[in-house]
């Protein structure tokens, strides 16, 4: 090494600087440009902001079709990310018959739905769409996050079982008295009632603020910290760090009714797993869950952490139950790069079991 | 020289060690200001009353709209409403149309309706 070397160095790094930085912008700027949920879709069935939409395999080889089932909050395109890290692309190609409920952009007229209107009209009359659409007598629901919890809430509505075949969670939060949202939302003096009164809906921009806020740092400077860093380095992904940034800045309103009795059920109460959730007049008891259960919780999930979903496997009936417990995040677990080879084909086989093949 | 082969760290390395190690270090002791109750009591607070000044703004904006003889958002919400109301109801027939339909269907083809 020449004396001369460190000052070369530093020269061709000045050089390189103002490029890096017209790359680095340029990637931030055209985040909306990128192309998320891509798959080919038709919509099947529509109910106000609800749409129901199905991805039809060309090689079907499962009878039971699939449901996707995601969060409140967020959209429902981390099913479907990009070409090569789609979740959709994978299981239609795997040969299920995939559908998605999308819950759309509630709004202020939408501030009287509850989760008595997510869970006993709009996901019931999805699940009766995807049987009639796809000729089956039953499904597969898979949810993720809120979803998860909206799923399990639907096959623990008292009255007629509900043609769920089996049941898929993802990163589920059940109790989440012990979570940072609880340390905020869970003092009474807070009128949660009245809020989402004031709002109607509540924000899509403060939840998503108040979601960053758990990782103030990573969210508001580590990101952009090692996005410049691949920059400089020349391994920044840019399709990769657009389509979930895309996907992150992309907040629909929670509606204002069920974002109160979320909070309620889950950081106050504690209410499905003590059964004493009702909706419309139904107690939800998740006891009734006796179909084949699988379980997936992330080690590092700090939106709905891992001791928040265990209580679930005290409480269900089923006798069929797998629990994939693997190091990651709430999202990355099952959306990050890794996914398609480590997590996905475990979740297909285990679906492929169960489906009639 | 002799030193990079062993492995030791170059200044550069060293000095974005240091870097990593205070940002991760800031990240951990905002976390657990976050995680504070007093924190949540902060955002609760924000948050009512920035709802309360959303709603405010509404409100006085929406006055002025209907002053002025035209339509407001609270004129807009309503009438969505009224269509989400109609739409419930329609949506609650036409399943009632396609199981009356499936059930006939069964009858008139008991075989069909098996396979």
């Amino acid at each position: 090494m020449s004396v001369a070397d460190p000052f070369v160095g530093a020269v061709d790094r000045a050089m390189q600087f103002p490029v890096n930085a017209l790359e680095f912008t340029n990637i931030l700027l055209t985040t909306d440009d990128a192309l998320i949920g891509a798959t080919p879709k038709d919509v099947v069935w529509t109910h106000r902001g609800t749409t129901l939409y199905r991805y039809q395999s060309a090689n079907r080889r499962y009878r039971v079709p699939v449901l996707l089932v995601f969060a409140l909050i967020n959209r429902p395109e981390i099913f479907d990310l990009r070409p090569g890290s789609s979740l959709v692309e994978y299981l239609v190609e795997e040969g299920f018959d995939v559908f998605l409920v999308d819950w759309g952009y509630p709004d202020e007229e939408d501030s009287e739905m509850g989760l008595d209107e997510y869970v006993c009209d709009d996901l019931a009359w999805a699940v009766r769409e995807t049987l009639r659409a796809s000729g089956s007598d039953e499904l597969s629901l898979m949810g993720w996050c809120i979803g998860a919890t909206l799923c399990a809430m639907y096959c623990g509505l008292e009255g007629e079982r509900p043609p769920v075949r089996n049941l898929a969670l993802l990163t589920m939060p059940i109790d989440g008295r012990r979570s940072t949202y609880a340390n905020w939302l869970g003092d009474e003096s807070f009128d949660v009632e009245a809020t989402s009164r004031l709002w109607g809906s509540v924000p899509g921009a403060a939840i998503d603020f108040a979601n960053k806020m758990m990782k103030p740092v990573t969210n508001y400077w580590t990101t952009y910290r090692r996005l410049w860093e691949g920059v400089q380095g020349g391994t920044a992904r840019r399709d990769a760090y657009q389509t979930m940034a895309k996907w992150v800045a992309d907040n629909p309103p929670f509606a204002g009714r069920a974002w109160s009795q979320w909070i309620e059920l889950m950081y106050r109460d504690a209410g499905l797993p003590r059964g004493t959730v009702r909706l419309r007049d139904r107690s939800v008891d998740l006891g009734r869950i006796d179909q084949s259960v699988l379980v997936i919780s992330a080690s590092a999930d700090h939106i709905a952490p891992r001791p928040g979903t265990m209580p679930f496997f005290d409480l269900i009936a089923s006798e069929d139950v797998e629990h994939f417990d693997r190091p990651g995040g709430h999202i990355g677990l099952i959306a990050g790069s890794a996914a398609r080879k480590e997590l996905w084909p475990s979740m297909a086989e285990w679906l492929a079991e169960r489906s009639d093949g | 020289m002799a030193d990079r082969r062993n492995g030791a760290q170059s200044p550069e390395e060293q000095v974005r060690a240091l870097y990593e190690e205070a940002e991760s270090n800031t990240a951990k002791a905002f976390e657990a200001m976050v995680n504070k109750p007093s924190f949540g009591r902060l955002l609760a607070l924000s948050a009512e009353n920035t709802a309360a000044m959303t709603r405010m703004g509404f409100d006085a904006v929406d006055l002025l709209w209907r002053n002025l003889r035209l339509a407001g958002r609270a004129d807009i919400v309503r009438l969505s409403r009224q269509l989400h109301r109609t739409e419930d109801k329609l949506e609650r027939v036409l399943q009632e149309v396609e199981s009356l339909r499936d059930e006939i269907a069964r009858e008139r083809d008991p075989e069909g309706a098996r396979s």
